[in-house]
Formats: C-alpha cells, sequence, structure tokens
C-alpha cells in the first residue's frame, strides 16, 4: 500500500553529509540517517517514507541536527515482533532517545509517524522542545472514516495520498518484479497492519490524552489531504492541544513536505527555532 | 477409496466488477434466487448420500459471489437431520475469525451429538479476502488459529469448567454444554493453502490436510512435505490423511464432459475467484518466507487460467466415466491420498443430479476396495 514503498537502496539518492548509522535500541535494531549540524531534530517518517532522505530533510539540516529512523519492519529496520500497539512505538522512540544520548527534542512526525510523536507528546512532552505533526492520523475524527489503504491497488493510493502525483515517484517502490523488493514492501505493510489494522489508523484513547501535551505544537496540513481533510481532522487536532498553531499548504494532499518541501521546511524550521529560543 | 460430495453454494453471477469478493455489491444478490439455490445445493448433498457418497462437505465464506455458505454451521444443521449415514464435513470453520471461539467448539458439539457421531470439524483460517470482510487483523491470523483450535479442543476434551487465559481468548469459565459424542473429539481437518507452517502444525496432531484449487503438482509437492513432517514425528501418514479436491466433471463421453466443464467449471476461478490483488494476501497473513516461496513460483492467477491450464495442471477432470476412472487413478496413486472431496455442476439442477448419478454408478464402484474402512477412525485427532 502506500506507502510501505521500500527505502531501496538509498545510497545514490543519499546527500554526501547523510551518515546511515545502526544501532540497537532495548534489543531492537534500528536503521537510522543523520544529517546537519545544530539542535537535534527527530524525525518520524509516514509509510511508505523509511528511508527517504529527500530536499524536506536536507533543509532540516541546514539548522538542525536531523536523525531519522526507520520505524521497525520499515526500509532497513527489521521487524520487531514486540510491537503490538502503537504506544510500543512510542516507547521505542522514547528509548532511542536515550540511546542516542538526547534530553530534549524536537520532534517532527508525517501522518503515521506524526500518530507516533502525538503518542509521545502525550507520554512525555518535557522531552520535547517542539512537535510538529504534519497531515497527523491517529485519533477518531468524528464523521470521517480514513480510506482503507489496505484494500487499494497502487494508482488509487497514490491518488489518495497525493494532490500532486508527481511527487510520488520520490517514493516510488523498486523494481516491482523483484521478490526482494515485493518481500520488504509485504514486511512493511506488515508492521503497519500490526498496529493500525484495526481500529485503522487510531488510537481510541488518544484523542482524549492530545489535552496532556505541553510542548509547543505546530500542525502542518495539505489543503487537498483526502486521506485526513484538513476540513474535519486539523480542528479535532488543534482544538485539543493546547495552544497548537495550525498552517495550511495550498498545493499539497496528505504528504506537504513532500510536495511543497521549501515551505513545509521553512515553516518548521521557524516555529522550532522560536521554541528553541524560548528555552 | 472414500467419496466426499464437496459444495461451495455459489452464487453464479457473471459480472464485470473487478472483484468478486469484499467489493462486489450485495445489490446483484436476489434473495427469491438465492432462495431456489440454496434448495437445489441442498437437495443435491442430500442426494449424494443416497448416492452413496461417504461424506457430504460444506464451508465457510463471506461477501462474495464464490460459495455463499457464510455460516458452514448453519448449513451442516440442515444437513445432519435430513441424513442418516454420510459424515458431515465442515470444512470449515474460520476459527481466527471468530471473537468468542467456544462458540464454535459448542456449535460443532451440537451437531456431533443431533448426527450420532458423523461431525468432521474443518479447522481454517480464512482466506485472505475474509480479513477485509470482517476487520480482524490479518497480522494475528496465525496466533489466533493456533490459540482458538487449541482452545475448542481443549473444551471438547477436558472436563469443565476450567480457566483459559490466552494472548487472544480469555475465560474464567469453559465448561461447554453439550461434549461432542465422538472421542476422544470429533475428527479435525486443516485445510490450508501449504504453508509450511501450516503442513508442521497438522502433521503433528494428525489432522488430515487437504488443499483445494491447486495444481496437481504443487499438490503433490505440499502433500510431500506432509508426510515428511508425520514421519519426523514418528507416524507414517494414513492416506485417509490426504483427499484428492477437484471440480470433477463426468458425462457419456469426453466431448460433452469437455462442453460442461468450459461453461461451468471455468467460471469457477475466472469469475468466482477474481479479486483485487490486496485481498489476497493481506498484510502478515503469510510468513515471510511463505510469501518468498509464491513469489518464486509464480503460480497464475485464477482469472489468467484457460480451460487448457485447468486440464494440464489437474485443476479438474473431465471425461467420460471411462476417462475419469482413469484419471481419478493417477491422481489418486500420484498424491496417495484416500479420499476423494469433490463437487459437481452440469449447468441445471436436473443436469447435475444425473452428473451425480452416472458417477455414483460408473465410477464410484470401481474404487470400493475399502468400503469396510472408516476412514477417520484413525485419523484427525490428537494422539
Amino acid at each position: 500500500m502506500a506507502g510501505s514503498w521500500p527505502s531501496g537502496s538509498t545510497a545514490e539518492r543519499v546527500a554526501p553529509q547523510v551518515t546511515p548509522r545502526r544501532i540497537v535500541v532495548r534489543d531492537t535494531p534500528v536503521d537510522m540517517l543523520v544529517a546537519g549540524t545544530g539542535p537535534p531534530l527527530l524525525f518520524l517518517h509516514g509509510a511508505g517514507g523509511a528511508g527517504r532522505w529527500l530536499r524536506f530533510q536536507d533543509r532540516l539540516a541546514e539548522r538542525f541536527t536531523v536523525y531519522f529512523p526507520s520505524h521497525p519492519g520499515h526500509g532497513g529496520s527489521p521487524a520487531a515482533e514486540w510491537i503490538e500497539h502503537i504506544s510500543d512505538l512510542a516507547f521505542h522512540y522514547l528509548d532511542l532517545l536515550d540511546e542516542v544520548g538526547i534530553d530534549r527534542v524536537h520532534l517532527v512526525g508525517a501522518s503515521f509517524g506524526g500518530w507516533i510523536a502525538a503518542e509521545i507528546a502525550t507520554m512525555a512532552s518535557h522531552r520535547l522542545a517542539s512537535l510538529v505533526l504534519i497531515d497527523p492520523v491517529g485519533i477518531k475524527i468524528d464523521g470521517w472514516i480514513y480510506p482503507f489503504l489496505f484494500g487499494m491497488e497502487l494508482p488509487q493510493i497514490v491518488a489518495t495520498v497525493f494532490h500532486n502525483p508527481a511527487a510520488a515517484l520520490a517514493l516510488a517502490p523498486g523494481d516491482l518484479t523483484n521478490i526482494d523488493t515485493l518481500a520488504l514492501l509485504y514486511r512493511q505493510n506488515t508492521a503497519l497492519a500490526r498496529v493500525a489494522w484495526n481500529p485503522y489508523l487510531y488510537d481510541p484513547l488518544l484523542r482524549r490524552r492530545l489535552a496532556r501535551i505541553t510542548a509547543s505544537t505546530l500542525v502542518a496540513w495539505g489543503a487537498h489531504d483526502r486521506l485526513a481533510p484538513v476540513a474535519v481532522s486539523a480542528d479535532a487536532w488543534v482544538s485539543r492541544i493546547p495552544g497548537a498553531k495550525l498552517r495550511v499548504f495550498a498545493d499539497s494532499g496528505h504528504v506537504p513536505h513532500l510536495e511543497e518541501p521549501d515551505a513545509v521546511a521553512d515553516a518548521v524550521t521557524e516555529f522550532c527555532t522560536a521554541h528553541e529560543a524560548m528555552r | 477409496m472414500k467419496f466426499y460430495y464437496f459444495h461451495l453454494m455459489p452464487y453464479p453471477l457473471d459480472h464485470d466488477e473487478p472483484s468478486s469478493w469484499v467489493t462486489l455489491s450485495n445489490r446483484h444478490y436476489d434473495p427469491a434466487v438465492g432462495h431456489t439455490l440454496y434448495h437445489q445445493y441442498l437437495d443435491q448433498l442430500e442426494y449424494a448420500e443416497q448416492l452413496g457418497w461417504d461424506g457430504l462437505c460444506v464451508n465457510e465464506h463471506h461477501q462474495n459471489c464464490y460459495g455463499t455458505m457464510a455460516s458452514p454451521n448453519v448449513m451442516a444443521a440442515m444437513l445432519v437431520r435430513r441424513t442418516r449415514r454420510a459424515k458431515i464435513a465442515i470444512l470449515g470453520n474460520g476459527l481466527p475469525l471468530r471473537e468468542n471461539p467456544l462458540r464454535i467448539a459448542e456449535e460443532i458439539a451440537m451437531l456431533d451429538v443431533v448426527s450420532g457421531g458423523r461431525v468432521i470439524s474443518g479447522f481454517v483460517r480464512g482466506i485472505g479476502a475474509e480479513y477485509f470482510s470482517t476487520g480482524v487483523n490479518p497480522t494475528h491470523s496465525r496466533e489466533r488459529f493456533y490459540e482458538a483450535a487449541d482452545l475448542i479442543i481443549r473444551a471438547w476434551t477436558e472436563e469443565g469448567p476450567f480457566p483459559y487465559d490466552g494472548q487472544f481468548y480469555r475465560y474464567h469459565y469453559v465448561n461447554p454444554w453439550p461434549r461432542p459424542l465422538q472421542k476422544p473429539h470429533p475428527p479435525v481437518w486443516c485445510p490450508s493453502q501449504g504453508s509450511s507452517e501450516t503442513v508442521e502444525w497438522a502433521a503433528a496432531r494428525r489432522f488430515p490436510y487437504l488443499m483445494v484449487f491447486t495444481p496437481l503438482k504443487r499438490i503433490a509437492q505440499i502433500y510431500g512435505e506432509y508426510r515428511e513432517a508425520c514421519e519426523r514425528h514418528g507416524y507414517t501418514a494414513s492416506r485417509y490423511q490426504l483427499t484428492v479436491n477437484l471440480p470433477i466433471v463426468v458425462a457419456e463421453n469426453d466431448a460433452k464432459a469437455e462442453a460442461i466443464a468450459r461453461r461451468n467449471v471455468l467460471w469457477v476461478y475466472n469469475v468466482g475467484l477474481r479479486m483485487l490483488p490486496p485481498f489476497w494476501q493481506p498484510p502478515g497473513y503469510v510468513t515471510e518466507p511463505s510469501l518468498r516461496r509464491v513469489l518464486a513460483n509464480r503460480p497464475k492467477l485464477p482469472t489468467e487460467l484457460t480451460f487448457e491450464d485447468l486440464e494440464a495442471g489437474g485443476y479438474m477432470i473431465v471425461g467420460s466415466p471411462a476417462t475419469v476412472r482413469d484419471k481419478l487413478r493417477v491422481f489418486a496413486d500420484e498424491l496417495r491420498a484416500g479420499i476423494v472431496c469433490s463437487g459437481m455442476n452440469a449447468g441445471s439442477h436436473e443436469a447435475t443430479l444425473e452428473m451425480m448419478q452416472l458417477f455414483a454408478e460408473e465410477v464410484m464402484p470401481h474404487f470400493r476396495e475399502d468400503a469396510g474402512v472408516d476412514e477417520t477412525l484413525l485419523a484427525g485427532r490428537v494422539r
């Protein structure tokens, strides 16, 4: 599905300054890309985004030390059988911060990664210098059911996720006749389904808990998101997270950081920097 | 050789929708037509007993036109009171699809008691599409299957009440009334798609293993693996642990049989099993080694199969009584199988009854060297 595209061989895509690292977080091996200088920023990818270091990350790395791990079972990170619930992933990333030795971090999550980021923020806002959620899923939206990407073929997935289908090329899977590519796609889908099949793309407990978030929060949304439309979704998030700000990106669908990378990176950088200064 | 009459109870709709499963709108289902079909299908199953078939098979599928037995236990319940001799084989209940699998233990026990111990209880995971129909998380499929099977067999065999504390199913009181009549429990069969994990699981428990609508070569390979697994577990598989399972079309001569098969058998593959690609293998439904094995073999999709593929691949047996006898002998020898599970469809209800009679008179009697044997005696129960 959507985005369970493989990282493939990231080598030729990775800008020279990006360092691939393999770390072990509480017995769970993690592949992680790291680049840049400045305060630490943890980026949590959405489905299909594992290992895809693109312009958005390049831009963030101008001002931050960007840590971009692949979720277990995604990209080069092996599947972790113990992960059965979205909160397992949230704890996994709190453990990752401890493992890397980061006390406070700017946390940026997109889509599925935004869901994990929100869970983390309800648990441990004190570890966050700021929080950015880009078209997050993860809460039940009244009057809306997220379209079931698991039941869709690729063209329909692209049409649901992207406003500008050309942007999808950056996530395009490798050779779909290759068994390793198909096995990776299946592994990624399986890791996603394990925590997101039913309830689909949300945690029934999260919505009420959003009020616990004390980190300064920016919610970024693509104006043409068809998976989680801004009109029904954005207010559900912004109204529940104390003090959260909303920025809408006019030429984007569900993945504005891929569809308008410069504009979103500028907004994130500006927001995080402002809250860096306030510490 | 034992003969089991296998029914899907299809709703034989011709349509151009991309999938016959999950998304095919039920506006295509006409209950008045369904009323007639259900009665014809049940008549066929009852007639099969009269003609000498040893068992009658029903099965569970959801939200599709390929097979309209959403509850196989309901169909089995209709059969147990209208039959006296034949085994009633439920192939099977989709264990992981149930939130309360004790209900399966109860329903099978009821059927077993009413039928006087004629029930065979198939345990299946349900095909991929069923995880889209039910909402059950397919990444839990295998674990739920093993756990539900364990729970059901314990519920049948251990004196209650006892508590059960599993990963998916938890009870303080497991104590189903009634208990099954067959001892230690009704035979369990394991219809599956050839994953090495399930082969091993079934072999360890002496549960007969069967594969449906699969080319003969692949069935032979998997059955070989099953026999090897049985040997590893310290016993030699009985031939009643393996079945020849395919559609049979018999007519007075080969040409007539072929004409019928072209009309009716092809529908099962080209239409009945038409499915959106994502429905075949939902995430986590198969293990990565099993997935890689399937990808390496790259079997044709059912919708890509031609009549010639079905003939050459041994997906079906078609011909005059003499041709069917010869092929059946070859298939049974190749698979070393003691049971033939097959259904028939000659187009109309009346023609199907005639075909069944022809088969019962001209084919079956040639395979009755084991007439006095109870095929369920040594198979289907943990020992």
